[in-house]
């Protein structure tokens, strides 16, 4: 580039490659122009009504000015807008003759642009020189520190524990605003405080200085501390103070970062459980204590090795004895009933047995001091303490009361039965008319022709012993039916005696025989040979099977297309019971009804009242047994009950 | 005076019924058979020689008015005095519409069975 030189009026000189102007006032020589022109420098001169005379060959490259912008004013120069206020700026510069500065951007670039005044060889301000400085990197890495340090700020502010940053003489240096807020301070009235001297001095504790003097000494280590202290505002407060060592590369001295938690809540919590644990507890007991006083069910342990006995209080109601007087098996001795004292001694010995251990209920009987009976019924759970000690937890309920309203309902029972009894007596009139009248006949008869014989000529003594022998025999016989029917018509009591269920069996069967001929019932009878005895009531036994049988040969009216067979068998069953079964052949009973059969007032006949079988089984759960019914694989159904064998299966004991 | 004594059977499964009855017809002067049963009487050879059939009502098996019915099937038509120890009166006049020559509840006289019987034998002779 040539560079010629260029004057502009008021003797302002550019030096510059292309299209200079005409000659002017001053000249400068070629060596400054291409000294300026080695600067980096954007440098640009302009005259004090900001027209630019010169820039150097930086402000062209840099800036993009071109030569045809010497002689505009800055205003004009596009790539200068962006300096705001220049020419004003300018304007003072020349005016105070002190230096003035400005950031300028030009699109991603920063500058600072040096604004200083041009003064002539004259010493007159005739203009300002303006240097820019490109500060793009500088400025760059500026922004990023800003920018990093307004995102801790709001970081630690968005912190909600308190963090506080303390100097190495333990005063305050900055916090975050949880801090400033925790104890209504602000940023300026607490800068260089100790921290000692915050919150009313609570935090004035010998082991929070030492361990913050230790950690500013140099140690990592620092326990929690808790401080109680009021808090404005927020009432008393328990605060745990944590701190870890701060340090800044470049820094030797040393700070601490100080956080504080509010665990107030957490106490509280703490302390609201630890009190509801105990009410819980406590009504738990209460619940318990209730519930065992309405069932009437007292508890108690029994630790079997030292035969130690503790008591629930309900127990000792049902005892009648004072609640809290040491109970020993022989204050147990002077309420139980005499009767029931070997069931005490028998639990005990369960109890104590070798390998013992299992659970198990037992029932007796009480008698208090007004003589009035109570009923027990106990159950006991063997659990091994924590030394492997066995013990029982039993619940021991006084069912006296249900006691009561069984009998009450077995005497209710015992009416029903007798109500079946008289209701199927229109039945066996005709059974009992049958049976009376067999032999009578045969009487008639007899003794008709006893008379004839004698009264022959010769009279035929020896035929009229014979039938007067069968007169005889048909009188028994006609007894024997009236003593049955009157057993059977009897209001009695249970009689319990020693029974043969075959001979029993066989009696109804005799009673029935007619009814069941008159309704073409084909009878097979299968009686065990080695049945054993039972105990219990002859008539209400009779009265069960007389009413299976009545119902079998019922079930068959219907039946024409095959036998009426009914099959009546007994027999010994596993585990010392004896079962007797009817079987019919009739129309058998909807799966759906089973469960119903045995309800009172159920009834699938005709002007039956539904009273037969539930009586039946009323019977035969007073004999301890079971009664039930099965549909045949074939057609028909079988009726069966099964009692225990054995004098031992009715006891006065244990009558359940 | 009359060759042949005039044969009444006795089906019923009383066995007291089967002892004394027969003594008595005998003595009555008729010839005199016992069966236990409708079927044992059916299957004797004296089917066709009964004049008069004294018959029980319910019996196993074959019950009485059964036993009637096949002995019209198979045109054996035997006069019948049904004889019963149910007692119930309602019966009988069922039965003599059916064609019963009586029917007589146990227990009967000798009186009552002597004219139930000569009944049947002069129906049985017209």
């Amino acid at each position: 580039m040539t560079t010629e030189r260029v004057m502009l009026n008021d003797g302002w000189t550019c030096f510059q490659g292309a299209n200079a102007d005409d000659a002017a006032a001053y000249t400068a020589t070629a060596d400054l122009v291409s000294i300026l022109n080695t600067v980096d420098a954007p440098i640009v001169v302009a005259r004090r009504d900001s027209v630019i005379v010169f820039f150097n060959k930086a402000a062209a490259d840099v800036l993009g000015l071109s030569p045809s912008d010497i002689g505009r004013p800055f205003c004009d120069v596009s790539v200068l807008a962006g300096l705001p206020r220049l020419e004003e700026r300018c304007s003072q510069v020349a005016a105070s003759g002190v230096d003035s500065r400005a950031d300028f951007r030009e699109r991603d670039r920063w500058f600072v642009v040096r604004i200083s005044p041009y003064t002539n060889g004259d010493r007159q301000v005739t203009g300002t020189v303006l240097t820019f400085t490109n500060v793009t990197a500088f400025r760059g890495s500026i922004d990023q520190a800003i920018y990093e340090r307004e995102c801790t700020k709001a970081i630690l502010n968005t912190v909600g524990d308190p963090l506080v940053v303390l100097s190495a003489d333990q005063r305050i240096q900055s916090g975050n605003r949880a801090f400033y807020s925790m104890f209504g301070v602000s940023r300026d009235e607490t800068q260089g405080v100790p921290l000692y001297d915050l919150g009313g001095g609570a935090f004035e504790l010998a082991l929070l200085r030492t361990q913050l003097e230790e950690m500013l000494a140099g140690s990592h280590a620092f326990q929690p501390v808790e401080a109680d202290l009021v808090l404005p505002g927020k009432g008393p407060r328990t605060l745990v103070l944590d701190a870890r060592p701060l340090s800044f590369p470049g820094h030797s001295e040393r700070r601490v970062l100080v956080t504080f938690q509010d665990i107030t809540a957490r106490k509280q919590a703490e302390a609201a459980k630890d009190l509801r644990s105990e009410e819980e507890l406590r009504r738990s007991e209460a619940f318990l204590a209730e519930g065992q006083r309405l069932s009437i069910t007292g508890s108690f342990c029994w630790k079997v090795a030292t035969d130690e006995i503790t008591w629930s209080e309900q127990l000792y109601r049902i005892y009648e004895f004072e609640i809290g007087v040491p109970v020993t098996l022989e204050r147990i001795r002077t309420r139980v009933h005499p009767g029931d004292l070997s069931v005490l001694e028998k639990m005990k010995m369960v109890g104590q047995a070798r390998g013992g251990g299992h659970d198990f209920e037992w029932q007796y009987r009480l008698i208090m001091p007004d003589h009035s009976i109570k009923y027990l019924h106990a159950v006991a759970h063997a659990i091994r303490d924590r030394d492997g000690q066995l013990e029982y937890i039993a619940a021991v309920q006084d069912v006296t009361a249900r006691r009561m309203s069984e009998e009450a309902l077995a005497e209710a029972r015992s009416e029903l039965a007798k109500v079946a009894r008289v209701t199927s007596l229109g039945v066996l009139t005709a059974s009992i008319a049958h049976e009376v009248n067999q032999p009578l006949s045969g009487i008639i008869t007899n003794a008709s022709t006893c008379l004839r014989m004698l009264d022959a000529d010769p009279p035929n003594v020896d035929g009229a012993r014979e039938t007067a022998r069968r007169t005889i025999r048909d009188g028994n016989r006609a007894s024997d039916v009236i003593t049955r029917l009157r057993a059977l018509f009897s209001k009695k009591e249970f009689t319990f005696e020693l029974l043969d269920l075959n001979e029993v069996t066989r009696e109804v069967i005799a009673l029935s025989l007619s009814d069941l001929q008159r309704n073409r019932v084909a009878l097979q009878l299968e009686l065990a040979e080695d049945l054993p005895t039972i105990i219990g009531d002859r008539i209400q036994l009779q009265q069960v099977i007389l009413n299976l049988l009545r119902n079998a040969s019922d079930a068959m009216v219907d039946v024409h297309d095959r036998p009426r067979q009914l099959l009546v068998r007994t027999e010994r069953e596993d585990g010392d019971r004896v079962r007797v079964s009817v079987r019919d052949a009739g129309v058998g009973v909807d799966p759906r009804s089973m469960n119903k059969l045995f309800d009172a007032f159920y009834t699938t006949k005709i002007g039956g009242m539904g009273i037969g079988l539930s009586v039946s089984r009323s019977i035969i759960e007073g004999h301890q047994g079971r009664l039930w019914a099965e549909s045949n694989d074939g057609p028909g159904a079988t009726f069966s009950f099964s009692i225990p064998s054995g004098p031992e299966s009715v006891t006065n004991a244990a009558p359940r | 005076m009359m060759g042949k004594r005039s044969l009444v059977s006795v089906v019923d499964d009383d066995e007291s019924v089967r002892e004394s009855l027969p003594d008595l017809l005998r003595e009555f002067g008729f010839a005199a058979e016992a069966f236990s049963s409708a079927e044992a009487f059916l299957a004797s050879d004296v089917v066709s020689d009964t004049s008069c059939l004294l018959l029980d009502i319910a019996m196993p098996g074959m019950s009485g008015p059964e036993l009637q019915q096949e002995l019209i099937r198979r045109q054996q038509e035997i006069p019948i005095v049904f004889i019963t120890a149910q007692g119930d009166k309602a019966v009988r006049p069922r039965l003599l519409a059916h064609g019963a020559v009586e029917c007589l509840l146990k227990p009967f006289s000798e009186t009552a069975l002597l004219a139930a019987v000569n009944t049947a034998l002069r129906m049985r002779s017209e």
